[in-house]
This record gives C-alpha cells, structure tokens and sequence, in this order.
C-alpha cells in the first residue's frame, strides 16, 4: 500500500472526463463520470452492486464504448487505438475469475502472449516465472481450472493478466468469491506483487474494506454517479455525503487510524516523556498501532523515536486530531 | 394362429436361426467384403461430406442470426423428405450405382450436425468468449480458441447420431445397385432364408453399436476434464 503522494506528479495513465454510458436499452450505467489514475497508482471503483463499476472498467478496455465523453490511456483516446492491440496491452482479470476451462493452467497463463506471437520458448519461461511470482506450485502447469481450489484458480486469473508485461490493469472483483482468509491472503500478496511492478491498476470492488486496503484513490460510486474520488485517508476523514459515510460504516474511525502514519500527527519531540518504560513508536506506525501502544503506557505521552532518537511524541489529543479539521493543517506541516 | 407346439418349434428355430447368419457369411467371404466396403464407403462419403457442409454452416448460422435461421430450416427440410424418396428422385438424374444413395445420406446427415454445432456453439457460456474479448483475442481467434473447442463434444455427439442413421439409411442403396450388405436382405426376402437376411442385418447392427461407442469415447475424451470436486488437489492454498 503506498499511499504517497510523490505519484501525483506522474502523467495520468487513464482519464476518464464527462463519461456517459447508456445501454441499448435505455440503461443508464454511468452518468458524467470524471476521474484519473497516475501512471503506477491504484483506483479503487468501489460501490453496490449494478452501480457501474464494470462498465466503468470496460471502457478502458475498449469492451464497452462510452456514450458520451472520453476515455483515454496514456494520454491517448481509446478510441484511437485498435481494440485488439489496446486490449492486448491492458491485463484483465475477469469477474468470476474467466480461466478457459479446456486449458491447461498453462496454457490459461500463456495465452495472451500466445496470441501477440511470442516463441514457445519465452512463453514457458515466462509462465514459470509468473507461477512463481503469484505463489503456485509449478506442477499446476498440466492442471485444468477445475482441478485448483478458489484461491488458485484467482492467481492463475492474476497470473494471465500479468503475462504480456502490462502497463495497465483491470481487475474485476478479483478476490470477490473467496472466503475471507484465503482474500485476505492473496490482497496481502498482491500488493507485495504490485510493489515490485510499474504498472497502473482499475481494481472493481464492492467491499469497502478491500477498497481501502488495495487502492492509492478510491471511487465511490453509486447509481453510476461517482460520488467521491480520494485517497482512503482523505475519504474516511472526509466523506462527502451521507452515502459514503454510510458506506464506510460505523467503525470507520477504526479504519481511518489504519490509514494515518504516526508522523503525519504526532507533535514535537521535547514534550515526550524521557523515559516512558512502554514499546516506543516508530514515525511509520499507523494510528490504529499507536493507540493500542498508547493505552498500554503508563503516561498520556507516547515518545515516536527514529533510529534511536526521539523525533517526537504522542497525545491523544494527536489521535484526536485526525478526527477533526485540524488534521489537514498538521498534515500539510509536516509533508 | 399360433398353436403352442408350432411356438415350441419357433423356440427350438431360434439357435438355429442365430448361428446360421454366421455360418453364411463364413461361406461367403468375399461378397460379404465387398458388400461392407461398399456400405461403409457410402457412410463415410455421405458423412463426410455432411461435416464439410454442416459443420461450416453451422458456424455462419452463430455468426449472423438471419442465415442461421434460413440454414436451420433447409436442413429440417432436407429431414422430412423420406430417404426411400430421396433416392428415387435422384436416381432420375444421377442413374443407378451409390451416388444417389450417398447423396440421401448426405441430406440426412446434414440436420444432427448442424443442429448440434450451432447448439454446441451457442450454448458456450458467454463468460467464456468475453474473457477472450477482453484478453485481445479476434473473433477468429475466439472461434478456433474458445467456441470450437468448448462445442467440440456436442458437435461430434451430431456426427455420432449422423453415423447411426446413416448406417442403417444406406441399406436402401441394395435397391439402386449401389451394394451394401442391404443386397443381403433382398436375397433373403426374396429366398426366405433368414440366415442371409440376418447375415445381412446383423454385421450392420454391430457396426452401429461399434461406431457409436468409439464416437462416445471420442467426445468424452475431448471433451473438456470434467473432474469430480474429490479429485480437486490443493497445493499451496487450502
Ligand atoms: N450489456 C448491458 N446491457 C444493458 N444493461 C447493462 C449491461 N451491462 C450492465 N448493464 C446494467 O448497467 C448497470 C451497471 O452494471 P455494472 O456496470 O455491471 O455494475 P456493477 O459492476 O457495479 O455491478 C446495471 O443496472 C446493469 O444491469
Ligand atoms: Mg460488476
């Protein structure tokens, strides 16, 4: 999870502005959406069910064509590009995962390169690699779908869509039917994945929870209005509507000090206690860390030290603060 | 009419009956060859030719709605005509010998193939051809790739079902000189000797059930693994 704000100057991988799609039949999926996506971040299209989250997806991809407005990727309209090459460039992983049931799990994983031409050879190194990377055994490979459980067909899913070296990605309620443990597990790894790749990332969701955990910025939507666009710290501290702070649920107090570093509120070093007796915090700690640390201590001050120094300490008036407006003015002070 | 000892007699015929068939056909091997290379060569001919022309069909008929709705109903059509008439209309223009024969069986092959690529085809589960779609694929790519495959144990169930009629269909060929062991029957009928009449009949009976079981074991061989959630095998996650 990085959710820094460094990207911000990157080009703007997709861009959606003013988009409207309206169905053949008169459905009105997604009305004057407006948003982008840096180059290397992730969005996060969160919302209920029939809200317009696929079809938003889909126009990335070229599978649905906007009704009215424009959808661009690398600065370029999707409309421009040839569908067949612009869908070949852009991973997709398939609502209900889409593995090709009279493939083998390798020749799921191989495809899209299979398809743009590349030698045997190059394909099953690169099939071993990726098996590799998203944690299968490599005897897989001769398996068809049916054969793995939930959880490993998702990856073979992950897998495919990263085969052909994408610079963007869609990703379509990837973890959505699996339990919870096993989804917990592969969103874990899947940001370690993303982590090591430079690659601009669409990931559908209808849980709040997976929404905030996976994306750089989240899209909340609804009755295919996009409701709010920002980064999950700001969306908890901030919802804009009774809609999304409803959609966030009740404890999102909770979520929102899973969401704040320690050094983005905590105050100067010289009012911590010299010796506290409790874990020190460290500035990277998030809040939600830092409370049960500070419930723990024996004082109401909390020291923060980096690197055996104390750069600063911990109130609860600190943890408070990110509760209310003042927040935003800490913030801009210390980044 | 039947008095019970004339019951008995039938009764005490019937071994008879079914090993006198074999013995004929041991005294007769070389008609009997001929007789069922030509009866399989009207098979083969006529069904291949109606998986060239049903096979391609069908698949015009999934891409464009309003063909597939005119090709369907030719091939019903083709179905109705009886095949006894079929071959006496196109005897007049195609003279004595196999081709009308195989021609019959050619139209009457035509409607299980068709029917079952354009099932086949359509019943392929849309996530599927999607995926494709989204992953780059042409609509050739897709077809060959995704459709055929996934269509490919109902198309040969329509070929099987073909092959089946078509052996028994080809029996009328005897009656336009066309061969086959249909000229069996006709001598036996005509001599009322069973035992060429089953010689005739029986080898055909075999023949289909041979046919349908080796087509059987094709479409389940190729047809994509369908394994039971038992043998599901679970390596890195549970
Ligand atoms: N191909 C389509 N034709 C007509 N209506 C559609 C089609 N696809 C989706 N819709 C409708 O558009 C709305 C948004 O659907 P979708 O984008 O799939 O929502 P979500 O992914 O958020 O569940 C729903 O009302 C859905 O029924
Ligand atoms: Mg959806």
């Amino acid at each position: 999870m990085s959710h820094d704000t460094a990207t911000e100057t990157a080009s703007n991988s997709i861009a959606f502005e003013n988009v409207t799609k309206v169905y053949d039949d008169g459905t009105e999926a997604v009305t004057d959406v407006s948003f982008s996506v840096s180059s290397g971040e992730t969005a996060t299209l969160v919302g209920p069910s029939g809200c317009g989250k696929t079809t938003t997806m889909k126009m990335v991809n070229a599978l649905v064509e906007p009704t009215t407005g424009t959808v661009s990727v690398d600065e370029t309209p999707v409309s421009e590009y040839d569908p067949i090459e612009l869908r070949r460039k852009v991973g997709y992983v398939i609502q209900d995962i889409g593995l090709f049931k009279h493939m083998t799990i390798e020749e799921n994983v191989g495809i899209v390169p299979d398809i743009v031409g590349w030698s045997d050879d190059r394909i099953e190194n690169r099939v071993t690699e990726l098996l590799e990377l998203v944690r299968l055994d490599d005897d897989v490979r001769t398996k068809y779908p049916q054969e793995l459980s939930g959880g490993q067909q998702q990856r073979v899913g992950v897998a495919r869509a990263l085969a052909a070296e994408p610079e963007v990605m869609l990703m379509d309620e990837p973890f959505g039917a699996l339990d919870p443990i096993t989804r917990e597990q592969l969103q874990n790894e899947f940001l370690d994945i993303q982590a090591g790749l430079d690659v601009t990332i669409v990931f559908v969701t209808h849980d709040i929870d997976e929404a905030l955990k996976m994306g750089d910025k989240v899209a909340v939507l609804q009755d295919g209005e996009l409701i709010q666009y920002d980064p999950p710290a700001e969306l908890l501290r901030n919802p804009n509507n009774a809609f999304v702070e409803s959609f966030l649920g009740e404890d999102r107090q909770l979520a929102q000090l899973q969401t704040v570093a320690v050094r983005e509120v905590m105050g100067p070093a010289n009012e911590a206690p010299t010796n506290d007796g409790g874990t020190p915090l460290s500035p990277d700690d998030t809040l939600r860390l830092a409370v049960q640390n500070w419930l723990r201590s024996e004082t109401d001050v909390v020291p923060v030290v980096e690197d055996g120094t104390v750069v600063g300490s911990l109130s609860e008036v600190h943890i408070r603060s990110i509760f209310d407006g003042r927040s935003r003015a800490i913030e801009e002070n210390h980044v | 009419m039947f008095e019970p000892a004339v019951g008995s007699a039938v009764e005490a015929a019937i071994p008879l009956l079914l090993t006198g068939w074999i013995e004929y056909i041991l005294e007769n091997p070389d008609q009997f060859a001929v007789m069922l290379r030509e009866h399989l060569q009207m098979v083969v001919i006529g069904v291949t030719a109606a998986i060239a022309v049903a096979v391609p069909a069908g698949i015009a008929a999934t891409r464009h709605p309003t063909v597939g709705s005119a090709v369907m109903n030719m091939g019903a059509i083709a179905q109705t005509v009886p095949p006894l008439g079929v071959i006496a209309l196109t005897f007049a223009f195609l003279g004595v010998g196999p081709r009308p024969a195989i021609l019959a069986l050619f139209l009457y092959g035509l409607l299980p193939i068709l029917k079952n690529t354009v099932a086949g085809i359509q019943n392929v589960e849309s996530a599927q051809v999607e995926a494709g779609r989204g992953m780059g694929m042409t609509s050739l790519q897709r077809l060959w790739r995704i459709e055929l495959p996934l269509a490919l144990p109902v198309i040969i169930a329509g070929i099987r079902t073909t092959i089946v009629l078509s052996v028994g269909i080809a029996y009328l060929g005897a009656f336009i000189g066309a061969g086959g062991l249909g000229q069996w029957i006709i001598l036996g009928q005509q001599r009322y000797a069973n035992e060429i009449l089953l010689a005739g009949a029986i080898p055909g009976a075999i023949l289909v059930i041979l046919l349908d079981q080796a087509f059987g074991w094709l479409g389940a061989r190729i047809g994509p693994t369908e394994s039971s959630a038992d043998d599901r095998t679970q390596t890195t996650v549970a």
